[in-house]
């Protein structure tokens, strides 16, 4: 039987046990951040959830792919692509945002569909927690 | 009494050209240095062709109105000689070819970090070109290389297969960032720290990074297009609420930073070679080494330079053209550090110097025109006009261009063992710089004028200096032919180079030209000095 | 036939081998976060612009189905978790188990995904022109799917080529002794794998919850 020469330690990275209670927190996440989706806190729905996901990314990257323990250069390339996403992200959304209105797609609705409920279409108007344009 | 001169004295018996002669044995190689090769032959028939489109196009500005070609074939002649150039070319040139054969070999390792992904980036690379060109030639594809929406997804000439084949090139790319990347950081040799690494390395790792961070995004873009067109869904359609802006936000994410995917390693060529022709240590080490990171980080921030008329907000445009002018500074940066490398150096003007001297003069010229296009207000007037065509060219051509000539005549003796001839290498080097001139200059006069690009026909008080471009290029075709015989026939006759024909301190200079198939003769070497120091500053004892 | 030497020939040493595999993993999982990027951006926008469309038509998702494919992913996580585990004590019949079972949670995952598209089909929630929901008649509303369905029809693709990738790696695992490079691998699978419940982890909230 051929074995490895190197002595690779299975001893890297957290017990079984450890592994599963990451696991059994991750779950949980997941159920409370359904649960509280639920309920409408107006602007902060979005933060809530977004933050749970953060968490429950963080406990995936950090453990499951071990970048807790192996830090260095790993982390490097995931923190660079993370920050590329966000300024993708920041410049177009801010495009969007401050664009002269008569260039912003939603201004200029299509004929057959308004852009907000109201009567006639058979949805309740503009929430309370919708800024309008 | 004169003895017959031995044309093959000195040359090595085994090198990695030899080692292995059936066609098999390339085929499958997992050898950097025949990956190196085989990449430049790939590249070289893209030149060729991609050059043909171009003099093509410049034949039939010749005259304002039809000249050989109708309306249509112009477009997808323009198309043809972008795509093929940006992608088939320009981005893999120095490091596909270069860095292959290169990058182990200064690291003091026996080959680059995933081989036979590197053998299957050739292939990719191969199937994508053949894919993209053989589609084009049939007729697909009159959107120009950037493939804006809405035309791009709703034009009835077919789009589809050469998006598919630029996808597929784009994971020859990835994969060779990584490989790169990788390589950099895991197989150094003993002692050679990140601040002994050759500058020409340092400009590889950035470019690497680049291709890494932003070729994905082009993969996306490209797909969304391809889907656009297939099922209509509306993602850039404003009619169903889509915003054709989007597109070009995520196509010049990837299209800016790759501009730098292509010269930054230009710039490593001549940081590499510039203080091996002044015979001095290069003037600011780390100035270039940290430059050539900043250039990679900072030209992804600043791709709205490209869309300042399209319609995105003057918040974004004002934005993006103050962040414009950072990866001036780290140009900048570079420049005075190599001049100020020549300075005082003891200046052997050779072949690859000629293509130094031309390169600082085209990326000082077209880097200002391009500080230039990418203030707000004169890109109001300039963009979509030639004066924008010259300026990329200046940079493309004349920057990037020149310094894969350097990088070709510095380092063939080392590939290929043998010597060309100098004579015939300044003549072509002043006819390719000449024409060069000949070609572009008249282009800013022209653009600034008014002279729509992309534009088929034009009026006639413009004609004297299409005219002049014209002749220019045509140098230029004569530049290039000259340059591919006398390196042809030098791979054969050319004087034997022996280990260091230039007398330069780089790491790879201390292998047989050519290389033996592991790269080493000996042992793996170790690393006690920086890869540019020609002068060694003499300790200064405190002792009386 | 000659064995393939546990470590390359041009790495110096198996540590030098394991942490470049790694490396030029975690790259590459760099790579496919800059190509999610696009359609985050995309939605991004079209949520900005279209809050209303999106807001409804979020609600018109099946959000507990969701929740439910998300904790299936979840479980794929930590199934290769333990199989890199088990490999790392070489232990080849309960890695292969574990990956087995990773792309179980994929096929599961891409079980209810389907069911989730056919209600669509039915109920006419498509993207662009196929959009013929009554209950959503605002602009926007149509961009909302685009965007589900590129977002989850690009991931689900991943789910695809990563459970092949499990199932392959769990072939593997079984025959035969784990070498080093059966170790490599099963950790690169691995965070192959992550990465796809990773992507996922954010496609939840975003589409579903809010």
């Amino acid at each position: 039987m051929v074995r490895s020469q190197v002595e690779t330690s299975s001893h890297e990275g957290l017990s079984i046990g450890g592994y599963a209670l990451i696991y059994v927190v991750l779950l949980v996440l997941t159920v409370a951040t359904f649960l509280l989706s639920r309920h409408d806190f107006g602007i902060w729905s979005t933060v809530i959830a977004l933050a749970i996901a953060v968490a429950k990314a963080s406990l995936v990257a950090l453990f499951f792919m071990q970048l807790w323990e192996h830090g260095g250069t790993y982390r490097l390339a995931v923190a660079t692509a993370l920050l590329w996403l966000a300024l993708m992200i920041v410049f177009i959304l801010a495009d969007v945002k401050t664009r002269f209105p008569l260039a912003v797609p939603s201004n200029a609705p299509m004929a057959d569909q308004p852009v907000h409920g109201g009567p006639g279409t058979g949805k309740p108007g503009p929430t309370q927690r919708q800024t309008p344009p | 009494m004169n003895p017959s001169v031995d044309r093959d004295a000195g040359f090595p018996a085994h090198h990695y050209l030899n080692a292995g002669t059936t066609v098999r044995s390339w085929l499958l190689t997992t050898d950097h240095k025949r990956i190196g090769v085989m990449y430049l032959g790939l590249i070289l028939i893209a030149l060729f062709l991609g050059g043909m489109f171009a003099l093509i196009l410049r034949f039939e500005h010749l005259t304002p109105g039809p000249t050989i070609m109708d309306p249509v074939t112009y477009n997808r002649m323009f198309t043809l000689h972008g795509v093929t150039m940006v992608w088939f070319f320009l981005i893999p040139a120095i490091p596909s070819v270069f860095g292959n054969f290169f990058l182990p070999i200064m690291l003091g390792a026996k080959d680059v970090a995933f081989p036979r992904w590197n053998l299957a980036s050739v292939y990719i690379y191969a199937v994508g070109a053949a894919f993209t060109i053989g589609a084009m030639i049939y007729g697909a594809a009159d959107t120009g290389w950037t493939f804006y929406a809405p035309y791009s997804t709703s034009t009835a000439i077919t789009v589809t297969p050469v998006l598919l084949g630029i996808f597929i090139l784009g994971f020859s790319t990835i994969v060779t960032g990584i490989n790169f990347i990788v390589t950099i950081h895991t197989m150094r040799g003993p002692g050679l720290t990140w601040m002994r690494l050759p500058l020409f390395v340092w400009a590889i790792y950035g470019t690497s990074i680049i291709q890494v961070l932003a070729t994905p995004v082009l993969g996306l873009v490209l797909l969304l297009v391809a889907v656009e067109r297939i099922f209509n869904f509306g993602l850039f359609d404003p009619a169903r609420g889509g915003d054709p802006i989007l597109f070009q936000h995520l196509f010049w994410f990837y299209s800016h930073p790759a501009v730098y995917i292509m010269v930054l390693p230009a710039m490593g060529v001549i940081s590499e070679t510039v203080s091996c022709f002044a015979r001095k240590n290069i003037f600011g080490y780390r100035a270039v080494a940290y430059s050539s990171l900043g250039i990679a980080f900072v030209g992804f921030f600043t791709w709205g330079h490209h869309m300042f008329v399209a319609g995105q907000s003057t918040f974004d445009a004002g934005a993006f053209g103050v962040l414009s002018m950072f990866v001036g500074i780290f140009t900048a940066i570079k420049v005075f550090t190599w001049v100020g490398t020549l300075y005082k150096g003891a200046i052997r003007f050779t072949t690859p110097f000629a293509y130094i001297s031309g390169f600082l003069f085209f990326l000082v010229f077209g880097g200002m025109t391009g500080i230039a296009v990418a203030t707000v207000s004169l890109d109001v007037h300039w963009h979509d006009t030639y004066f924008v065509v010259a300026h990329f060219h200046f940079i493309m051509v004349g920057a990037a261009m020149m310094a894969f000539l350097a990088a070709l005549h510095y380092w063939f003796p080392k590939m290929f063992g043998r010597t060309y001839s100098e004579g015939w290498g300044l003549v072509s080097a002043s006819l390719i710089i000449l024409g060069f001139n000949a070609t572009f200059i008249p282009q800013f006069l022209l653009g600034n004028m008014g002279m729509p690009r992309r534009y088929y026909n034009y009026p006639e008080r413009f004609q004297s200096l299409h005219v002049a471009s014209t002749a220019g290029s045509t140098l230029l075709f004569f530049g290039f032919v000259i340059i591919f015989i006398y390196l042809v026939l030098a791979l054969k006759y050319g004087r034997v180079a022996g280990r260091n024909p230039w007398g330069s301190l780089g790491f790879e200079w201390n292998t047989p030209s050519p290389p033996p198939p592991h790269n080493f003769e000996k042992e793996l070497p170790t690393f006690t000095r920086g890869p540019h120091e020609y002068q060694v500053v003499p300790e200064v004892s405190n002792v009386a | 036939m000659s064995p393939e030497p546990e470590v390359a020939e041009h790495f110096a040493n198996a540590q030098v081998q394991r942490n470049a595999v790694r490396l030029g993993m975690w790259a590459f999982l760099g790579t496919e976060i800059l190509l999610f990027a696009g359609l985050f951006a995309g939605y991004a926008e079209y949520r900005s612009l279209y809050p209303e469309a999106f807001f409804y038509c979020s609600r018109h998702l099946d959000a507990t189905l969701a929740m439910i494919e998300t904790a299936v992913l979840i479980t794929g996580s930590f199934a290769v978790v333990l199989a890199h585990h088990y490999a790392g004590e070489r232990r080849g019949g309960l890695t292969s188990l574990s990956l087995l079972a990773a792309v179980a949670t994929g096929g599961a995952f891409l079980a209810l995904h389907g069911v989730e598209y056919v209600t669509h089909f039915h109920e006419g929630a498509l993207p662009g022109r196929y959009y013929t929901l009554a209950e959503i008649p605002i602009a926007g509303s149509s961009m909302f799917f685009t965007l589900y369905f590129l977002m989850t029809g690009l991931h689900s693709l991943h789910v695809i080529a990563g459970a092949g990738v499990l199932a392959w790696l769990a072939l593997r695992a079984a025959r035969g002794p784990i070498t080093e490079h059966k170790y490599n691998a099963v950790e690169l699978g691995g965070l192959y794998w992550h990465l796809v419940d990773l992507i996922w982890i954010f496609l939840f909230p975003l589409l579903y919850l809010i």
